[in-house]
């Protein structure tokens, strides 16, 4: 039997393969501009801001604060139907971009913004690690 | 370059809207087929003196056939429009383009969703991003991301914030509750709202709109042949549409506490309209409650309420059926139910009726020559990701 259809996990392509790799080791890599030198995140083939193509790779230090959050208690696709209630939130990385994620070890009525977080990682399959979030100093 | 506006060359002469409901009885072809059976018998016409139709449905079919196989339209222009869940509105929009234009005299716009039986509770998701993430918010918890934010910025407390947001819900089913067409028809207090089943951050059950099936449907002509086929025509005072980059989700800019799609689909439209104070002109609106803080916030885009202040309008009954300027006087979203590409139609519906003094007198809202206009925003997507279209309208040219 098949298994279940599952949408939590991306389609990794060769212009994300670096970026998958990275979360397999530990690190989240955000891209940096050699022209003008903005960071971005997600990760795309050229700088946003300028158009240039001389984009390189750069990890996150894993400092961030909580911009704003939703405890998820229905979600009906799998395996996040499993998975409720789960916190799901928009952060600030310390470099500057913003990245929706999930907060962990934390209790709904503890979070609050402008906390400070620190970065960690979930393996979800073998080949696929995500960034998730945590009160930092927890 | 300019957005000009159609300011009174076209009018609204004749509505129908099916009742919202878990219909298990009626498909797509039977809703569409009362509802535009009921708009040509409200404009007194046959099916055959209509010379073009837009069809809006966000996912119940495909192309014009959806519609001209139902009504058996032989050598008839019939085009499907989609534009998530403003694509009600989009096909008024481009019906009332069309006649204006002069391409042809007699237009149909109408809209249609039929989303239970599908095998999912409400619509299959849009594709899925591919960075692994998005997916873990639902439409209830990317809108609940709204109300942390607000509270921060204006130092609501949430627990008022919840309050707050509760009061939305009880006015919107309060008005329901006097709508025989709406999907839920009963008054709900706060308290209960308060305490029903978590969806969502502070979001329970009763924050979210209802998912129902139903169609609604408008017939549009030029302004001066209005009166050959009605009396009180409904005259389309503006009609604006933006469709945002989508840029927000990434941005750290965008503070999750405004639309500003909406901001600039409103400044358009009260342009066309010549609108200059929104909280004193507007008889009333019908905004898009997909979610209760998206009702909050829509107050201040609208410029209905000062920025930071909706909250305290809300609480003072600004917006009750009885208050100074009613908003979703049908119980919205929340208790007429989300039939995706029917509700930018049943938006203008309320306006057919109550602007025409024809609304139930339970629900009839008081007109005041000194507020000639109604307003109808309408919105899909996400905090971010987002289009908006909004219309103006009146019951007098000029």
């Amino acid at each position: 039997m098949a298994d279940a259809p599952r949408f939590d996990l991306p389609t990794i392509e060769a212009e994300s393969a670096e970026f998958w790799a990275g979360m397999r080791e530990g690190k989240l890599l955000l891209r940096r501009c050699g022209d003008c030198g903005a960071l971005h995140y997600y990760p795309r083939p050229f700088c946003p801001e300028c158009w240039s193509e001389d984009v390189s790779w750069q990890p996150a230090c894993g400092k961030a604060t909580l911009y704003t959050h939703s405890t998820v208690f229905v979600n009906d696709l799998p395996p996040f139907n499993e998975q409720v209630p789960y916190v799901a939130a928009v952060v600030d990385l310390e470099e500057g971009p913003r990245m929706m994620t999930q907060i962990i070890d934390c209790a709904v009525e503890d979070l609050e913004i402008g906390m400070p977080l620190e970065m960690t990682f979930r393996e979800v399959t073998d080949e696929v690690s995500i960034a998730v979030f945590r009160p930092a100093g927890a | 370059m300019a957005s000009h506006g159609i300011k009174d060359k076209v009018a609204i002469v004749g509505m129908a809207c099916t009742p919202f409901r878990e219909h298990w009885d009626k498909g797509a072809d039977d809703l569409l087929i009362e509802a535009s059976q009921g708009a040509i018998t409200s404009t007194g016409i046959a099916l055959d003196d209509i010379d073009a139709f837009w069809l809006g449905t966000a996912q119940t079919g495909m192309s014009g056939i959806t519609l001209s196989a139902p009504l058996k339209l032989t050598g008839k222009p019939v085009t499907r429009v989609e534009n998530y869940c403003a694509s009600g509105s989009e096909a008024l929009r481009q019906a009332a383009y069309a006649v204006a234009s002069g391409a042809y005299d007699v237009a149909m716009a109408i809209g249609v969703e039929k989303v239970k039986d599908s095998g999912y509770q409400g619509l299959n998701a849009f594709p899925i991003p591919n960075d692994g993430t998005n997916r873990t918010l639902t439409a209830a918890a990317m809108f609940s991301l709204v109300a942390p934010a607000y509270a921060n910025k204006y130092g609501v407390d949430e627990d008022e914030l919840k309050l707050v947001l509760a009061r939305i819900a009880s006015k919107n089913h309060f008005n329901g509750a006097r709508n025989p067409l709406a999907q839920f028809r009963k008054e709900v207090d706060v308290d209960t709202i308060c305490s029903a089943m978590p969806v969502a951050g502070r979001l329970g059950v009763f924050d979210c709109a209802g998912v129902a099936d139903g169609a609604a449907a408008a017939i549009v002509v030029r302004a001066e042949d209005a009166h050959r086929y009605t009396d009180s025509p409904l005259y389309i005072k503006a009609l604006s549409f933006v469709a945002g980059s989508g840029s927000g989700l990434i941005d750290p800019d965008y503070d999750y506490t405004t639309f500003p799609e909406i901001v600039q689909c409103a400044a358009d439209a009260y342009a066309q309209a010549g609108v200059s104070d929104p909280r004193h002109q507007i008889a009333m609106a019908e905004v898009h409650d997909c979610f209760t803080p998206t009702e909050l916030v829509l107050m201040e885009d609208l410029g209905f309420s000062e920025r930071g202040h909706a909250w305290t309008d809300v609480n003072a009954g600004v917006f009750a059926l009885d208050g100074e300027l009613p908003v979703n006087p049908d119980g919205g979203l929340k208790s007429f139910g989300h039939p995706v590409g029917a509700s930018g139609l049943r938006m203008h519906y309320e306006n057919w009726l109550q602007l025409r003094g024809k609304a139930p007198e339970d629900r009839q809202i008081v007109l005041d020559p000194t507020r000639p206009y109604g307003l109808v925003q309408n919105l899909g997507g996400y905090p971010g990701e987002m289009v908006c279209f909004m219309s103006i309208l009146g019951t007098e040219p000029g």
